[in-house]
């Protein structure tokens, strides 16, 4: 049922009103820790991909959080990662990485950035006009962010060669929240080219369900 | 060519008889004294038990040479204010005196007596007794500072011989053996070796280390040169600042930065260089230092660039003591660049600030924790790729011939773990794939398993290790709440069981 596209995704391609540009500033809350792989792999779909990626991770937190691999990426454009000593210093390497008009996107986890930081972050990228992605664990707490998601891993769709073997990633992504629009629900195949397909749209804000099923109750 | 080299030497404020003292072969003896000390009649070298005797009210301390090292190296970047050329005085009996080179730099102060007078005033000022000593050679600078008649000597050009004649023999920089034997044969002074022939001197005073006697000899006279080790690489290209009251504030620095920093630009411009470092030096007035430096990714010679850089390096955390009167700006490191044009194309508008971008996080963050990913032609997956330093990577296009960065044949996933994580697995059958592991204390249940992908270890690369690597089955497994993972299991069952049983271990998670 899913129709690979290329990246980058347009709007076009995908069926529904899944949002596929990137917003200045979004959050992606990874619905279990064993779920950072899926919600980095999301972040990495806003970002341009013909562009170097900016990866901030904070020194301490690169044990727990794991490496991002260049194989997994299977990024085209250079990758840099940051690894500064702090939250702080995290939030300055991403400021700086926004103004500069040399990325493609910048993804960071920070954990524990305030209101008055994220607002900060907000106008960083509106100067430069590269998306930013937070990476946290928990949805709670302020933020200036223009959408924040949930991500969670989904049983993947059915392998064409193996019935018994994990088919492409699934993805279900939850709008929890957006500045001037309703929030929504999404599955997302992801194929191994990098390309994403919303595979279906789940009931969100009041409207009917589409004629998929109802993933939710089974995931 | 005529090279002029100033010996200068400093000591503590005399305050009562006062030595160092260090622990020798044969008891503790004085390693350096002070004013009243040696007008009591002590001499360094001495035991310290008959200095004792002949002042008992000698006060002494232990004598700390990493410590004296260290501040003379201090002291030595202080007189990079007069010249790029300073070397710590490795010939000496103690650690005390510094070479500088002022062969081009006396113009600038005035000339010889001019420069001379700069010294002595701000060395006092910075409350460093000094003797200075100037000369054609570095050998007869050292001896004019010390055996000189006044505080300052000057040795005119060409006047070294006339100057040198009534020195003893110690202002050769001998060793303690040498001169006791020179001084059993009746030499006293510079001047009577002078007339020697020189083979029987040479025959006579043959030293283990080859620094004889007549070398000393033709070093203090410019027969051979000698060379300096300099604490600090001459930067050809470096513009300085002096100036009349000593700035106390970073405005001050700040007011005097941009000046500095095109006069360096335009020096850098006439060569067609590019600055791959620099090297800011603020030259304190109490006789220290404060600096920074940075690397450049890419040598420049845009003045904002350097700018920013200073400024995130932390040009606001200098310390500037009780105030600096001097600013050295140097280029230690050069990269010829051609002239570019400015804002021309998108093309290269994106491409530049990449490595602009790089150097400013590198600047504050330290170029250790700004990282770029290369693949690497290795067979583990940990190895498979190699996080590089940003700051003077080799661009992606440079790979290994025939390596991409495409993926391997299987799928790898997104986040590694490493290194990786022991999990507690059960499988069906031993070499099967697990159907359900415990990692991080929570229990997953496998839904879905695609595997195994056999890895063998590098034994071509395992040459020397103590337990040889075994070799690796990877799985992809998908738990029922629907997460993917990368787990392995370390060993073949029946073939490297022996001892060790197989182990599972999570690897990296999957989208």
């Amino acid at each position: 049922m899913s129709v690979a596209s290329p990246r980058p995704c347009s709007t076009a391609d995908l069926p529904g009103d899944f949002p596929a540009a990137c917003a200045l500033l979004e959050e992606a809350v990874a619905a279990q820790p064993a779920n950072r792989a899926a919600s980095l792999a999301f972040a990495c779909l806003r970002c341009d991909p013909a562009r170097a990626l900016l990866i901030v991770v904070p020194a301490g937190q690169a044990r727990e959080f794991g490496r991002p691999s260049l194989h997994g990426l299977g990024w085209s454009g250079e990758v840099l990662m940051a690894m500064p000593r702090g939250e702080a210093d995290a939030l300055w390497v991403m400021e700086q990485g926004l103004k500069s008009a040399a990325l493609g996107g910048v993804i960071g986890i920070v954990e524990g950035a305030t209101l008055t930081q994220t607002r900060r972050l907000d106008f960083a990228a509106r100067g430069g006009a590269t998306p930013a992605i937070l990476l946290r664990a928990r949805g709670d707490g302020l933020s200036a962010a223009w959408r924040r998601w949930r991500i969670a891993a989904c049983p993947s769709a059915a392998n064409p060669d193996d019935p018994l073997a994990p088919g492409a990633a699934r993805l279900h992504a939850t709008l929890v929240r957006q500045r001037g629009g309703p929030p929504g629900d999404w599955l997302l195949d992801l194929d191994a080219a990098g390309g994403v397909a919303v595979a279906t749209r789940l009931a969100a804000d009041g409207a009917s369900p589409d004629t998929g099923p109802d993933l939710r109750a089974t995931a | 060519m005529h090279r002029r080299t100033l010996g200068r030497t400093y000591g503590p404020p005399p305050e009562g008889p006062f030595a160092l003292v260090e622990r020798g072969p044969h008891g503790i003896v004085l390693v350096s004294l002070d004013a009243a000390a040696r007008a009591a009649g002590l001499r360094s070298g001495q035991r310290h038990a008959d200095a004792r005797a002949m002042v008992p009210g000698l006060a002494t301390a232990a004598a700390d040479r990493a410590a004296d090292l260290a501040a003379l190296g201090r002291l030595a970047h202080w007189c990079l204010r007069w010249s790029p050329g300073v070397a710590v005085d490795a010939c000496g009996t103690g650690l005390d005196g510094v070479f500088v080179e002022v062969a081009g730099s006396a113009h600038l102060f005035g000339g010889e007596a001019g420069l001379l007078a700069d010294m002595r005033a701000r060395c006092g000022a910075a409350g460093i007794a000094v003797r200075l000593g100037l000369a054609d050679t570095p050998g007869a600078a050292w001896g004019a500072a010390r055996f000189g008649n006044a505080a300052v000597t000057l040795v005119p050009e060409g006047g070294i011989r006339a100057a040198a004649a009534a020195w003893p023999l110690a202002a050769l920089r001998l060793d303690p053996l040498t001169l006791a034997r020179a001084a059993r044969l009746g030499f006293r002074t510079v001047a009577d070796l002078d007339g020697m022939p020189r083979g029987g001197l040479a025959r006579r005073f043959r030293d283990g280390d080859g620094l004889g006697l007549v070398r000393r000899l033709d070093q203090l006279f410019g027969v051979e040169g000698e060379a300096l080790d300099t604490v600090a690489p001459a930067a050809r290209h470096a513009a300085r600042a002096v100036f009349g009251e000593p700035v106390i504030d970073m405005a001050g620095v700040a007011a005097h930065l941009p000046g500095l920093l095109d006069r360096l630009a335009a020096d850098l411009a006439a060569g067609g260089l590019g600055a791959g470092a620099l090297a800011l030096t603020g030259f304190r007035i109490d006789g220290g230092t404060t600096g920074l430096d940075v690397r450049l990714g890419k040598a420049s010679r845009d003045t904002r660039v350097w700018a920013r850089l200073l400024e995130t390096r932390g040009l606001d955390r200098l310390d500037l003591g009780f105030g600096i009167d001097a600013l050295l700006l140097a280029a230690p490191h050069v990269e010829p660049l051609a002239a570019t044009q400015l804002d021309h194309g998108a093309a290269a508008a994106a491409g530049e600030p990449l490595n602009d971008l790089i150097d400013r996080l590198a600047a504050r963050l330290g170029g250790e924790a700004i990282r770029v990913a290369r693949p690497r032609a290795r067979w583990l997956p940990e190895r498979a790729e190699h996080w590089l330093t940003a700051q003077g990577a080799p661009p992606p296009a440079a790979l290994l011939p025939g390596l991409t960065s495409e993926p391997a044949t299987a799928p790898r996933p997104l986040l590694l773990l490493d290194p990786p994580e022991p999990v507690e697995a059960t499988a069906m059958v031993p070499d099967g794939a697990p159907v359900q592991f415990r990692w991080r204390r929570i229990m997953r249940r496998v839904a879905r398993a695609e595997g195994p992908e056999r890895l063998a270890p590098e034994w071509w690369r395992e040459t020397g290790r103590r337990v040889p690597r075994r070799t690796r089955d990877y799985y992809r497994v998908e738990a029922d709440d629907g997460a993917r993972y990368w787990l392995f299991r370390e060993g073949l069952y029946g073939w490297e069981d022996a001892g060790r049983p197989p182990t599972w271990w999570l690897h990296g998670l999957f989208a």
